[in-house]
This record gives structure tokens, sequence and C-alpha cells, in this order.
């Protein structure tokens, strides 16, 4: 085991390995807010990568429904039940916040790789803390898809009024679109007996050399998001590959740029943005002030890692769902949950510029630029003042190649009424 | 009778034991069955591999004790040995997968199938139970006594009447099964409780006499028979007897099951005509649904009365 700096966390942090981290690693953010469960970006990813015999179960990508759902079922849930299990009452967060090395405070709690050094057996403690699941929890990827929770029992013939006042509903469910987090400590390459999981040095993406892999599944039990999985046909496992060959350019359509990966690239609600962020040697995350990425996660604070107290230092983010009660929030997303939604919910200037650049353009934009523009629209939203600025926003390709410009306002075209249907 | 494996089965099942954390086979034992395994990755021929992987396997199963789990209970079931020329095992993925059926072909002879999920080796006795349920179903498709025949289908009923029928049938018999083994000192994964439960949910249209009546008399039926499960199960309600117009009864026109009648005595000449051009048989006293009446007074309307 060595210390390794889980920032995260706000602490140090046991781990099988010393950290070794990427120049640029990949990384995303989703805007749950947004995601309409329309299931693209998940074909977007079958069609291209997992449409053969042995395929079948596999589904890179997945979008489950909050809170009943999950592929495979009940995946969180029964990690966190398994947590709690070994630190009971102790899976909590405090400390002050600090920028960049301790944006969320301090996780006080166990990870999996902490909590695996007390759950021993004949074979030896597990790497990470995890468990494998059943066939039956892998069969179907979209079980209670659209079951809502609510404050109150449900009585027969009687609609539940006012479930859907915000700040937080009391009825609810959420979308939530996962992809392997191409963590910057894997769990999944922690446990692999074999070392056939490796973590690229020029993006940081997480991949199984299916030379190397025996099938031990050593993987699919570490990985606490559940997204290894095995294939019957050739007996080894499978993962998303962050769909490399775009993401170093060389996909046509690029023009030789880099370019945002299928699932990205499909997403029809435009809630997805992907790219690479410049990391320090203790994995920090360099300043990098005009990256999409590094303004969503450490200016603006918005999008939060996925279940961080796992440990494994997932770079998906998540922009949280505004009509979520909290608790629940906090549990998924940390404590940076409250403040997060605060700022989505009255978002200033630059934030509404940016947002406009989630789905725009299929290559990944590593700096942005904002012109100012005129005020359009002035309103009052919850007691606060709220106004509208029509900026432009302009993005750039690592290579300074502009990718993409386009306005706060969205562009709207006014069909010529020459016949009943122009289009 | 011989035993045979679906690939996948043996394949999750020993892997399942391999990976057990606690009670599992001697480390050493996972790892030489690992290193073993490792090779065979080496086997470019896909067929070649996937058969030395099964050899592989199956040895561990055996040597694991997981081929015992399955055949222990089926010895109990004589009948099987005797009749059966294989009992074959298969992977089920979920739940609404496993169960057991009878193939029955002019070279293999009579196959008894099994599928099962491979989770049920963690709680050995579970499996057992689950096993001997299973057993228990095949032994009865193969009793003469028990005269089954995988003919569930009943002349003349649409596909929601043989899909209630079929499944109605499968309560019942499930019933006679585990108040047998329970008879017989066995543990069984339903209890009475459970099972009777199930049964007032399906037949909650009868009176609770006679509930208590037909269900205490399939439990504890040492000798049940198929055509009488059907018997049950294809018309509880005594509504193939009645021409009346009964709420729910099927109407002898459309065949239908309807709970709207139309009052057949009061039809019109032509209507009436019009029925009896298509039902020669048909009289008012068997009532028509509403539908029916509705159609045969439109043909009616427009055929001239040959007079
Ligand atoms: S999400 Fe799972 S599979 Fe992906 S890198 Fe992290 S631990 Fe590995
Ligand atoms: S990044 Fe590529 S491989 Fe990974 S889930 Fe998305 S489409 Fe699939
Ligand atoms: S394509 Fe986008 S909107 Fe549709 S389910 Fe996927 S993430 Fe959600
Ligand atoms: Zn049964
Ligand atoms: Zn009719």
């Amino acid at each position: 085991m060595s210390a390794v700096y889980n920032w995260q966390l706000g602490r140090e942090m046991e781990y099988p390995y010393d950290g070794a981290f990427p120049d640029r690693q990949f990384a995303f953010v989703f805007n749950i807010n947004r995601c309409i469960g329309c299931q693209s970006c998940t074909m977007a990813c079958k069609s291209t990568w997992t449409f053969s015999k042995g395929q079948e179960y596999m589904w890179w990508n997945n979008v489950e429904t909050k809170p009943y759902g999950g592929y495979p079922q009940h995946w969180d849930v029964k990690l966190l039940q398994l947590l709690e299990q070994l630190n009971p009452g102790g899976q909590t967060w405090n400390g002050a916040p600090q920028a960049l090395k301790a944006p969320y405070g301090q996780f006080k709690g166990q990870t999996v790789f902490e909590a695996a050094l007390k759950n021993v057996s004949a074979e030896g403690a597990q790497q990470a803390l995890g468990y494998l699941p059943t066939d039956e929890e892998w069969a179907a990827p979209n079980r209670y898809e659209d079951n809502p929770t609510g404050a109150e029992k449900g009585q027969k013939s009687r609609y539940f009024a006012g479930g859907e006042s915000l700040p937080q509903h009391k009825t609810w469910f959420f979308y939530l679109a996962r992809i392997c987090n191409h963590c910057s400590y894997p769990a999944c390459l922690a446990a692999c007996p074999r070392n056939a999981i490796y973590k690229r040095p020029e993006d940081g993406i997480v991949l199984v050399d299916q030379e190397r892999c025996r099938g031990y599944r050593k993987c699919m039990e570490a990985c606490p998001y559940k997204k290894t999985l095995y294939r019957g046909t050739t007996r080894v496992t499978e993962k998303c590959i962050g769909c490399f060959p775009r993401v170093e350019g060389r996909d046509p359509a690029g023009g030789g740029l880099p370019m945002q990966t299928r699932c990205m690239a499909a997403c029809v609600g435009h809630i997805r943005l992907q790219g690479l962020v410049q990391l320090n040697q203790d994995g920090t995350w360099k300043e990098d002030r005009y990256n999409p990425l590094y303004y969503l996660v450490h200016v603006a604070k918005v999008a939060l890692p996925l279940y961080p107290q796992f440990g494994t230092e997932p770079n998906g983010y998540y922009i949280p769902p505004r009509w979520v009660p909290r608790p629940y929030l906090r549990q998924m997303f940390g404590p940076g949950v409250d403040g997060a939604i605060e700022r989505y919910a009255n978002p200033d200037r630059e934030l509404l510029a940016v947002l406009q650049l989630f789905g725009k353009e299929q290559r990944i934009c590593s700096r942005y630029e904002i012109k100012e523009g005129p005020k359009i629209f002035e309103t009052e939203v919850r007691g606060k003042r709220f106004a509208m600025y029509n900026d432009t926003i302009v993005g750039y390709a690592h290579d300074g190649t502009k990718v993409v410009e386009t306005t706060v306002e969205e562009p709207v075209h006014i069909r010529p009424d020459k016949h009943a249907n122009s289009i | 009778m011989q035993l045979r494996y679906a690939d996948d089965f043996v394949e999750g099942a020993v892997f399942i034991c391999a990976n057990r954390r606690r009670c599992g086979p001697p480390p050493l034992q996972i790892r030489r069955f690992h290193l073993a395994r490792e090779k065979l990755y080496s086997i470019l021929d896909p067929d070649a591999r996937n058969t030395a992987f099964f050899n592989l396997q199956l040895e561990w199963f055996r040597e694991w004790g997981l081929e015992k789990m399955l055949v222990g209970p089926a010895d109990e079931f004589p009948l099987l040995r005797r009749m059966l020329n294989a009992l074959v095992f298969r992977r089920a993925r979920i739940q609404r997968d496993e169960g057991a059926e009878l193939y029955v072909g002019p070279e293999n002879g009579r196959s008894g199938v099994v599928a099962l999920r491979i989770e049920r080796f963690d709680r050995p006795d579970e499996l057992a139970c689950f096993l001997r349920h299973e057993f228990a179903h095949v032994n009865d498709m193969l009793d003469p006594a028990f005269g089954y025949s995988p003919e569930v289908h009943l002349p003349g009923r649409n596909a929601a009447q043989q899909r209630l029928t079929r499944e109605r049938y499968r309560l019942l018999w499930d019933i006679a099964i585990d108040g047998r083994l329970t008879a017989a000192s066995r543990a069984t994964l339903g209890g009475r409780e459970q099972h009777r439960v199930a049964f007032d949910h399906v037949f909650g249209f009868w009176p609770e006499s006679r509930r208590n009546e037909v269900f205490d008399a399939l439990w504890v039926d040492r000798q049940p028979r198929h055509a009488d499960l059907l018997a049950i199960a294809s018309d509880p309600r005594g509504l193939d007897s009645t021409h009346e117009p009964v709420p729910g009864a099927a109407c002898p026109l459309c065949g239908f099951a309807t709970f709207a009648w139309a009052g057949a005595h009061g039809l019109s000449a032509p209507t009436r005509a019009a029925i009896c051009a298509e039902f020669p048989h048909w009289a008012p006293d068997q009532g028509a649904c509403r539908r029916c009446v509705e159609i045969y007074r439109i043909v009616g309307a427009r055929t001239p009365l040959a007079v």
C-alpha cells in the first residue's frame, strides 16, 4: 500500500500503487438537469463498440433512473451498505474546503481501498471492497425506468398535490447517465491479479489489455461503479475505452483534432461536455482558468464527482439535479451539492455562456473566450434579480484552432410562411 | 440416465465457487484451478479452446462437489433414472426463466432439462429445495399415473384464456408438489401459507369454503392427476356448461368472454335470421353479447328477407 493524495477527499489515502498521473486526463461533465433519458448515448456506444456476440449484456454507457434503477441493479446501494457495515456511522465529511486541494472539505470515513483491509478472508484481503453482481442484476439495464419515489405513501385515486414544487420536489426521480470514470486511482486496476489493466500516460484513459486478461473478474468485483464487464465468448473483461481513437484525433471527421467520444457527441439533451484537463505531480488539477471543465469543477464548482467517498477519484463530474432532496444528493455527490445547486440555479454571466458549449461541437474545446454582449432580459427569480446578457463564447482546440462559437441567446430561425408546410 | 451440462452453466458454477470469500474450496486448489485455466487461453482454435475449458471446468465441478449437489436430490426420484435418457442442466439468467421441462424426441428419447441461476450454488439448502421441486415436476410428467400431456391447449379458447389456464395449472401443480414433499418431511421453498395466499389470489372468485376444500384436497393429495388439475384450471367457474348469460362467460357467437349481454329474446326477425344464417343451432336462450347483436342487427337490416 502507498499513500496517495486524493483531492476529492481532501486528504491522503491508501492505494495499492504509487500515484502515476497523465499529463492530461480524460474528464467529462454531465448536466443531469438536462438529461431526458433517451438512451441515444447508450445506443451510440453499443452500435460502435459492443454489438458482437457475447456482448449482449454489455452496456459501457448506461442511463438509469434514480433512486430505484441501476445497472447492475442496486450497484451503489449495495456498496454503500457494505461500507456502512464495516464502518458504521463513520462515512462522514467535515473540515474546511481549500481550493484545488480540498474543495469539498475532508472525508473522514473509509474508501473502498481502506475498508477492504478489514474485509479479510482465506484468500487474504480484497484490494478494494466490493462484490460481484449476479447474472440477474446484469440482465436488465433499465429496470425501474421512470419510477419516482415520494415523501408520502401513495393513496388510491388521490393525486399527490404539491409534490412538484421547488426547491425540493416531494415526488421525484432523475436520470443518471454513466460511463467508466477513467479514475485517477482505478479500483479495477488495483484489483487485477495479472496487471492487465493500465492507465494511459497520454490521456489517463483506463484500458483492459485483452491479451493479458485471464477472466478473473476481480476488476468487476472491485470497480465501485461496476463498469468492467465480462464477455463469456472470449472469457476476458471489456470496458469503456473512452473512444480513444477519437480522443487521439484519429477520427477523420475531426480533421486531425481530438474529438469528444461517441456517447458525448450523440447526446440529444446536450448534457455532456468532455475534454482533457492538465494535472499536477500530485494529481490535483493544474490551474487552467479558461478550460471549460476546469471552470465548471474548480471555479463555478457546479460539477461534482460521483460518489467521491468511494475513493477512486473518478473523472466524471455531474451538475446535480436541482429538484432532488439534498440528503440524497449529498450522499451521491458529497458536501459540494448545496453550493453547486445554488450557483446553477442562479447562474452568472460566465456560467450561462459556458453551459452553451455543451453539445454544440464534437471537437474537444480546451480553452474558451467570452465576448460581452448586450443585456437582453431581466427578471426576478425566487426573490433574486436575474439579468441575461447575450454574450458570445468562442472555443478553441488545444492547438488554438477555433472549433466553436455560439451565443447565450440560442439562435432562432423563423421559417418564412411561403407555404403552409414550409420547411 | 446421462447427465449433461451447458458449458456456461458449469463455467459459471465453478467460477462462483472459486470466488466464494467464505467457506469456499481450499485456496491451494483455487490457485491450481486458475493456473490450469490460464493455460487454456493460449489455444487458438475457438472450438478446441471451448472444449478444453469445458473439460477442465467439469473436473472441478465434480471435485468441488457441485455435481453431487444436483445428483443427490435427483436420486430421490427413481423414476428419473429409469425413464430419462438424459438429465440436462442449463444456466438461467433470471428467476422467471428457471424451471424444468421434459423433451421427448425421436432420436434422444426423453430428456429432462432443468434451468437454474448459478447463484443458487451459493445456498446449498435452498438449491436442494429448488431442485427437488423441479424434479418432482419431471417425475410427474414421467409418471403414467399422473397422465401428463404437454398439450395444455384448450380448443375454442382465445390466447388470453389459454394463458390464464396455464398459470392456474402451474399454481395447482406447485401446490400438489409441495404438499407431497412436505408430507415426505422435505423442506420446500414455498410453504403452505405462501401457496395459500397465491391460491386465494388466483381463485378469489370462489367462496372461502370452496377454496378451503379445493386447497386442502390438493395439499394432501398423494396421487394428483393431470386431467383433474387441468379441469379445475380450465373452467374454475363452470362457465362452459352454462349457456345462460352469466357475467364473464363466453358469448356463443364470437367466443369472447363478456359482461355485456344483450337481451336476445326481443331481437327483431331480421336480426335473428342473420344470426341463424351463420349459427344454425343458436337459440335466443343462449344469449349473445351486445357487440354481436349490434353487428347482426346491421347485417340483418342489409339483407332483404327471403319471404
Ligand atoms: S470507473 Fe471502474 S472501471 Fe472505470 S476506471 Fe474507475 S474503477 Fe476502473
Ligand atoms: S466513451 Fe466511448 S466507449 Fe466509453 S461509453 Fe462513451 S461511447 Fe462507449
Ligand atoms: S443522450 Fe443525453 S439526454 Fe439522452 S439519455 Fe444520454 S445523456 Fe441523457
Ligand atoms: Zn413448480
Ligand atoms: Zn359476441
